[in-house]
């Protein structure tokens, strides 16, 4: 587990969702990146049903990655986050009462899993409740464990394939105490789509608010 | 030109010589075959004259005619003798004149007279002449390297009868240590003293089996060296990634297994590579902490980039060479 970057490609201009993902794969293979699977990232948020204080319900986002079968995250809104066992999704089930499944606000990430060297480039395409929202591209540099360390190299590669596209050092890293040591799990990766995932929410509402 | 005319020359004095020889060995054969067949070839005369003397009286004549007879004999027999020795003498003198125009063969070659064989007009068939220079270069570069090697090997005492010299054998590690057997403690020093050299290096000691020292170093939060020992000098070494694993299953340390990162695969080959470029067997010491110090300059493989081509990738590897003098970065092919 090194080093990951997760960021939003915007659509190409004149081009649907499945052109753009397609140039990029083109693109990837040009490189001589070799595609290895494919990948899933879901997102499902709970509520809470229980008002302490009279403060505002703090969101519950559960997620699970293909890259990690066996665990489930489970990540306050703003708050501590959780590594399980899948069969938490069971216990979910029986935390009913206290936090409320909010159905529409499924998210999804599908797409494929490209290796290049020591890099492992994810393109995907983020659904919410079937409708296509956007395209994420997750680029990881396996050797390295320090961000800071491996920044400038990761942003040399991406600019070999996603252009003017390329994203700023993610503040999940420059947060971080301790010469942005990145552990070896998967918070930072989850954090990082997370982010995306309802970055990518609230636009759509301010666009079907535009319409 | 001159060179030509020359080999015509004696090519004509070789044959007449090879002539001359011929006629030598003819004419020994001559007096050989007369020495065997001894004074009976002379009976054929002798009957002729028996013919002529058949008038005189058998009976009376007969012991005077014998002892004449073998006077004969022995006349002609000598007669003849003397004249194939004559023969000989002829043939033998006339080869030592032409001898003397065929001349002696060349000295100047390299090889004497083994570089005749570089006249022989059939090379295809037997490529003698070549095969033998090559197999005298083969043993010039074999005596020059087994030389070297000799000097080399007198410098360690490896004979177990150097131990039984006495007084003077235990003071001898104090002045020159023996570079191969060196006190456990001695390496131990040499190795916390590199240790305490480099803050952001950490070196742990094992003995796994034994004597031999394996080390392992961790570079920062970049890599994981694992080094193994013989005495003081390096035996091999592989490097892992941070995050990788360097124990087994179980619990001992992994001195096998390669790394499965390219980056890592990359400079375990030139770790092997500034292996082999520190040598200096008086001070293996010194080759310990050299190669430490080039193995330091580790600590920005992912931040430095290529000092020719500027660029930290080529083809997704960042610039895994370092310059053993200089400690510069390069990539691996923007080194030469």
């Amino acid at each position: 587990m090194g080093v990951t970057c997760v960021c939003q490609v915007p659509v190409a201009e004149g081009k649907s969702v499945q052109q753009t993902v397609d140039i990029l794969h083109k693109k990837l293979e040009q490189l001589g990146a070799v595609k290895q699977g494919n990948f899933c990232v879901d997102c499902e948020t709970y509520q809470s049903t229980v008002n302490a204080g009279g403060q505002p319900s703090k969101l519950l986002y559960v997620m699970h990655n293909s890259e990690f079968p066996l665990s489930c995250l489970a990540l306050f809104e703003g708050g501590p986050c959780l590594v399980a066992d899948t069969n938490f999704d069971v216990l979910m089930v029986k935390l009913k009462t206290h936090f409320q499944n909010a159905k529409g606000h499924k998210v999804e990430c599908r797409g494929s899993r490209y290796r290049y060297c020591d890099f492992l480039i994810k393109v995907g395409t983020v659904t919410m409740s079937s409708s296509v929202r956007g395209i994420s591209v997750e680029v990881e540099y396996c050797p390295c464990v320090v961000p800071g360390d491996c920044w400038n190299l990761m942003k040399e590669f991406m600019l070999s394939f996603l252009g003017n596209n390329v994203p700023e050092l993610p503040t999940v890293f420059a947060a971080k105490p301790e010469g942005l040591f990145a552990p070896a799990d998967s918070v930072d990766t989850m954090t990082q789509y997370l982010e995306l995932f309802n970055k990518l929410r609230k636009l759509q509402i301010t666009g079907s608010n535009v319409h | 030109m001159a060179d030509a005319v020359t080999v015509g020359v004696n090519l004509d004095a070789f044959s007449h010589a090879i002539s001359g020889i011929q006629a030598l060995r003819s004419s020994v054969t001559r007096v050989f075959e007369s020495l065997k067949d001894g004074m009976k070839n002379c009976e054929i005369d002798l009957t002729d004259r028996e013919k002529k003397n058949c008038e005189l009286d058998q009976i009376e004549r007969e012991k005077k005619n014998c002892e004449l007879e073998q006077i004969e004999r022995q006349k002609k027999f000598i007669t003849e003798f003397q004249d194939n020795l004559q023969a000989v003498n002829r043939d033998l003198n006339e080869l030592e004149r032409l001898s003397g125009l065929v001349g002696r063969p060349s000295e100047s070659h390299p090889l004497h007279n083994s570089g005749l064989l570089s006249l022989d007009p059939v090379q295809d068939k037997t490529p003698l002449y070549s095969q033998l220079l090559q197999a005298y270069k083969w043993s010039n570069k074999l005596q020059y390297h087994a030389g070297l090697a000799s000097s080399l090997l007198n410098q360690q005492s490896l004979k177990r009868s150097a131990n039984q010299l006495g007084p003077s054998a235990k003071r001898r590690p104090k002045v020159q240590p023996s570079t191969l057997v060196l006190p456990l403690q001695y390496v131990d020093d040499v190795i916390a003293r590199i240790g305490r050299m480099f803050p952001d290096m950490t070196i742990e000691l094992f003995r796994p089996n034994g004597t031999s020292a394996v080390l392992l170093v961790t570079l920062g939060k970049v890599l994981k060296a694992i080094v193994v020992m013989r005495s003081l000098f390096i035996d091999r070494t592989v490097v892992r990634g941070f995050n990788e694993n360097v124990y087994t299953k179980d619990g001992k340390l992994d001195i096998w297994t390669k790394s499965q990162y390219q980056v890592f695969q990359k400079v375990t080959d030139h770790a092997t590579t500034a292996l082999l470029h520190y040598q200096l067997p008086q001070m293996p010491d010194v080759v310990v902490r050299s190669f430490m110090t080039w193995l330091r300059s580790y600590i920005k493989l992912f931040q430095s980039s290529c000092q020719r081509c500027g660029h930290f990738l080529q083809d997704g590897l960042p610039p895994t060479w370092r310059d053993f003098r200089t400690l510069e970065a390069f990539h691996d092919t923007c080194r030469m």
